[in-house]
């Protein structure tokens, strides 16, 4: 009885000795050197391995960083936002440029009911697999395709299809900007815009770049490139390039002007309040009620 | 229609689904269910239905409430599910019993792992091993046949592996395999007759359901191992024959097995993997203490299946 | 016994429904819109602009690369506009269109039905003429033939192989042409083993076309013994199983020989054409002829059998006009295919119009091609049963769903050739294919950008 007890102890005794030797070795002879300031970054960032930045998680992007270091203009944690860019810069001893808060926008109006659908899809519903096949289910071969890309991909839930419309919708509140939508989407239909004074914004909710009698055949309210907008942004901030007007957001004052030119209602305005208060309508006549802006969009 | 339908390529599709595979396999067990109910009557009629509903019904409930996804009830498969556990029982089997064993093997077996196409191991051995060890008793109670055909006037009340195992070779020797052939046996539902089993792979084979590797490599391999042992020993060690026909080697062999999603994807693999169930097999059946390893040698060789799907690949084109 | 490729493969009915119809010659509409990208590789730079009067034969586009082919004109007639016209999938695409006037031939084009069998001597000659006649593949991937012609230095061809599979279900253009142009295939065949260094020449032919190997057996036979120049072609029986017209396929079949991963059928010494590209070459050499006809399938199992044809078509006419020529769309249609059911590509726009490589319009009903529910994987393996490559495309599309570039590469997501066996096989309707051939496109990239 003594004797095995006696045997057992002395066996795992040994056996314990010898791992922790092998550990040992195994240890010395696969350690990996790493730049100490790797941790360091990892520390200051929010640890939710989100892949927002881009990245496969927080440790990645830490490791992007100290490799970018000192240029950290392709380095963004979205969730750590601008406060934890600073962070991240001061552990390196660098600078980092602030950036606009900005938000994932949708750019197209092809609801079921603005552009008729022309055939059916019977495919993987995946919008590259769609957009690989052909030019889409309506008669715009720009727009969105509605397979939902975008929202399989967004680590946020912050995007979500609307049945109604067979859009996808972006909570603003959870969108981080992240891009990862804009990468997913084949079209190029979704842009990161900066999220504007008081989260008001103005753009061109399409991205049909047929000519306009074409683009309108295929959606009522798509961009048709009639160059009016243009005409009457007092900012310049509009240009008209290949049937297709953008807004730079840069350089919008949010007048609204080209909401109330625009023949197709292609531009949507969001997070105006519904009865414009004086200083925030610069218009001067009481424009109020605009007949055309019925795609006053209100995102809560 | 009114609209065209685009689609990427291919246009066309077989006419071949989930659910007319899993109907096959039911058609290609019922030879043997047929056979079951002839020989053991009413009891194994109980058997059978409660196994089958209970199957259906736990594989429903659970798709609608726990995991709610798309019911897979029409697709045959827990009725494969439920048969293939009536066949591994007695027929004297209790309702209740049953009923336990379709818990573990739809509930516990295939859905707690995902549902169809996921579980690891075949859901009906794992039913049936956790009834055997759980309820010995009720498993190795071979009651006397009493069904509408048959002669059962040498019937012994225990399978010819159970007596092989107690008296050795010697207790068999007055063994016909004519008997084992048809229906003169002891042993569970399934086991009874090698015939009726061979005729459901026959038509598994024709109907393409399933490739004969699998199969074929466990009863090769259960062939070669006991013939060498029996060649060395005969006084000792049961024939190739007889080891081929007893037991539940042809109802593992060709419908267990050879389930999709627990054995390999590759030719090769099959081969291995029916290997190993052989080999595990006989030694069980020759050193073991159970009289009968085919349940055991398959579970444990469902367990190896992935690893033998990264070992073994398809030859590819181009590619030495 | 009977050749045929070593892995995989699979046998849908072969439905040759219209395989009686004689070739008709279709009547050119008042209009036409030439596209300028009507074969593999960079499109065509149009040389002509509106007002312009063209000729039937005349060069109006040029290619614009290596890998490029002339455009010529189909119809006689002005040209009214060159610019952007919805294609076959909905994309815009340039055209170029013009109105009908008269059927007024360019200079030079022999016309007649005069079988010319003596092969030119001068084989710069020979691949001038299939270059500026802009002959492309007519097998499906319409890549420029008189690049495929020109193996690169160092590299010899063994085996001119011609592809009369046609093992596409539906599609009887190619049998037609091997009935009734049977001796014009084999002077191309003549003609281009000619240029590869007189390597010998095989007709591959499915077994389920027993007449087409009667007449090609014959033509060869004849030929052999009036003209000098066709000795070492010869007629090969195959057995009827998809793909058997893949080229790897086909070389695996008769030559018993496989093409490396990412490698060109030159690397194993073998060139393959398909039977209406011969006749083209046959065309743009001896009658100096451009490549502005083909032969396509009006066929359908909805489609009454008065309505099945088998049309020789001009390049630029529109789908629509076609459709309702051959006695309109049927009802019972839910998809119409240009190109065989396996491989074809669904038609987004029948306004679209005719290329060099139409083969087909096919009528397809919504209980043969509208595809089940997907259901979960039972690991069945009947999709790498399949599989002509030997790919597992259960694991490649698990891989591709989780974006595993590696592990795509691992096991040869870029060998696989798209021929939608996996998908028509797969019981479970899992989008096999929509999903890997995605993830093909990306490995590849990866591949080339890594190089």
């Amino acid at each position: 009885m003594t004797q095995t007890i006696i045997w057992t102890i002395a066996i795992l005794t040994i056996l314990g000795a010898a791992l922790a030797v092998v550990l040992f070795v195994v240890a010395k002879k696969f350690h990996v050197e790493e730049d100490p300031r790797i941790d360091e970054v990892e520390k200051v960032l929010p640890g939710a391995n989100c892949g927002g930045c881009g990245q496969a998680g927080c440790r990645a992007f830490a490791q992007h960083c100290v490799a970018s270091s000192p240029n950290l203009d392709s380095c963004f944690c979205p969730v750590g936002g601008n406060e934890g860019m600073q962070k991240v810069a001061a552990v390196l001893g660098v600078e980092v440029a602030v950036k606009e808060p900005q938000v994932a926008v949708v750019r197209c109006n092809g609801t079921c009911e603005n552009r008729p659908r022309t055939n059916e899809y019977g495919g993987y519903q995946s919008c590259r697999v769609k957009a690989a096949l052909y030019s889409g289910d309506t008669a715009c071969s720009f727009g969105c395709l509605g397979c939902g890309d975008c929202v399989a991909v967004c680590q946020f839930g912050a995007i979500t299809m609307d049945p109604a419309t067979g859009l996808p919708v972006v909570d603003e509140e959870k969108c981080t900007a992240c891009g990862a939508c804009v990468k997913a989407c084949p079209k190029g239909v979704i842009e990161l815009r900066n999220k504007g004074r008081r989260n008001m914004r103005v753009y061109v909710s399409c991205v049909n770049k047929d000519k306009g009698a074409a683009a309108r055949k295929a959606c009522k309210a798509a961009c048709i490139g009639c160059s009016k907008c243009a005409k009457v942004c007092p900012f310049e901030a509009i240009t008209v390039e290949n049937n297709l007007a953008y807004i730079d957001y840069t350089k919008c004052r949010l007048c609204k002007k080209c909401v109330a030119e625009c023949p197709t209602g292609a531009i949507h305005t969001v997070n105006f309040p519904v009865i414009p208060p004086k200083p925030a309508a610069q218009t001067p006549k009481p424009e109020a009620a605009p007949a055309p802006a019925e795609p006053v969009k209100k995102e809560e | 229609m009114d609209k065209i339908l685009v689609s990427p390529s291919p246009h066309l599709h077989t006419k071949t689904s989930t659910k007319s595979l899993m109907r096959d396999v039911v058609i290609a067990l019922l030879p043997a269910v047929v056979v079951s109910v002839l020989c053991y009557g009413w009891s194994e009629l109980l058997v059978l239905g409660v196994s089958v509903a209970s199957c259906i019904l736990l594989e429903y409930l659970i798709t609608k409430y726990l995991l709610k996804k798309l019911c897979t009830v029409c697709d045959w498969s827990a009725a494969v599910t439920g048969i293939l556990l009536a066949l591994n029982l007695p027929a004297s089997t209790p309702w209740w019993v049953v009923f336990i064993g379709a818990v573990v093997a739809v509930g516990v077996a295939k859905m707690t792992f995902g549902g169809l196409g996921q579980n690891l191991f075949n859901p009906a051995l794992v039913g049936r091993v956790f009834l055997l060890i759980s309820f010995p008793t009720y498993m190795t109670d071979w009651a006397k046949p009493n069904g509408f055909i048959g002669n059962f006037d040498a019937f012994t009340g225990a399978t010819p592996l159970g007596i092989a195992k107690e008296g050795g070779v010697a207790a068999i020797e007055s063994m016909d395999y004519m008997d084992m052939l048809f229906c003169n046996i002891g042993g569970s539902a399934g086991e009874l007759s090698a015939l009726a089993l061979i005729a459901g792979f026959i038509y598994l084979l024709v109907r393409r359901v399933i490739r004969p590797y699998i199969t074929l490599s466990i009863l090769a391999t259960v062939a070669v191992f006991s013939g060498i042992f029996w060649a060395i020993n005969p006084a000792e060690y049961t024939d190739p024959l007889f080891n081929l026909l007893t037991g539940g080697l042809l109802l593992g062999s060709i419908f267990m097995a050879t389930d999709y999603v627990t054995s390999p994807m590759s030719n090769m693999g099959g081969v291995v993997f029916g290997i190993g169930i052989g080999v595990i097999t006989m030694l069980i059946r020759y050193f073991g203490a159970y009289p009968e390893g085919v349940s055991f040698a398959i579970l444990i060789m469902n367990s190896v299946v992935p690893l033998l799907n990264k070992w073994f690949h398809a030859k590819k084109y181009g590619r030495a | 016994m009977m050749k045929t490729f070593s892995i995989g493969g699979i046998h849908p009915s072969d439905s040759k429904i219209s395989k009686d119809c004689k070739i008709e010659v279709l009547p050119v509409p008042s209009k036409v819109f030439i596209s300028v990208a009507q074969h593999l590789g960079a499109p065509a730079t149009p040389i002509v602009k509106a007002g312009d009067q063209v000729k039937v034969g005349q060069v109006i586009a040029e290619p614009a690369g290596f890998i490029s082919a002339y455009v010529h004109s189909s119809v006689s007639g002005t040209v009214k506009s060159v610019g952007p016209r919805k294609d076959l999938a909905g994309n815009n695409m340039t055209h170029i269109e013009i109105d009908v006037e008269g059927d007024e031939w360019a200079e030079g084009i022999d016309l007649t039905d005069t079988l010319v069998t003596a092969i030119p001597e001068d084989n710069k000659e020979i691949l001038e003429k299939i270059k500026l006649n802009g002959v492309v593949g007519l097998g499906g991937a319409t890549f420029p033939a008189h690049v495929k012609l020109c193996p690169p230095p160092g590299k010899k061809a063994d085996c001119l192989i011609l592809n009369g599979a046609e093992c596409e279900p539906y599609l009887t253009s190619d049998y037609r042409i091997m009935l009734e142009r049977s001796k014009e295939i084999v002077v191309g065949a003549a003609i281009m083993k000619q240029v590869l260094g007189g390597c010998p020449a095989v007709i591959g032919i499915e077994e389920n076309k027993p007449e087409a190997i009667k007449a090609m057996t014959a033509a060869v036979a004849e030929l052999q013994k009036t003209a000098k120049g066709y000795d070492g072609i010869s007629v090969m029986t195959l057995k009827k199983k998809y793909p058997q017209g893949g080229e790897k396929q086909l070389i695996d079949a008769v030559m018993k020989r496989q093409v490396k991963s990412m490698g060109l059928p030159i690397d194993v010494g073998a060139v393959v054409q398909n039977v209406a590209t011969s006749l083209a070459v046959y065309e743009a050499v001896q009658k100096n002829m451009p490549l502005i006809t083909n032969v396509m399938t009006i066929t359908g199992d909805c489609l009454p059998m008065e309505n099945q044809h088998n049309y020789k078509f001009r390049i630029g006419m529109p789908l629509s006009y076609i459709a309702e020529y051959a006695g309109g769309v049927p009802e019972a249609a839910a998809k119409i295919v240009s190109g065989g059911p396996m491989m074809g590509k669904a038609i987004a726009n029948l306004d679209a119009t005719t290329v060099k490589g139409s083969s087909s319009l096919l009528y397809l009903t919504a209980e043969q091609t509208v595809r089940g529910v997907e259901s979960a994987c039972i690991r069945c393996g009947k999709c790498a049963e399949a599989c002509p490559m030997g790919l597992e495309p259960f694991l490649l599309q698990k891989y591709a769903r989780n974006n595993m570039f590696d592990e795509l590469e691992d096991n040869a997501v870029q060998d696989c050739i798209e021929c939608g066996c996996c998908l028509y096989s797969c019981p479970a309707n899992i989008p096999l294919l929509d999903i890997i051939r995605l993830a093909k496109g990306d490995v590849i990239k990866i591949i080339r950008t890594r190089k």
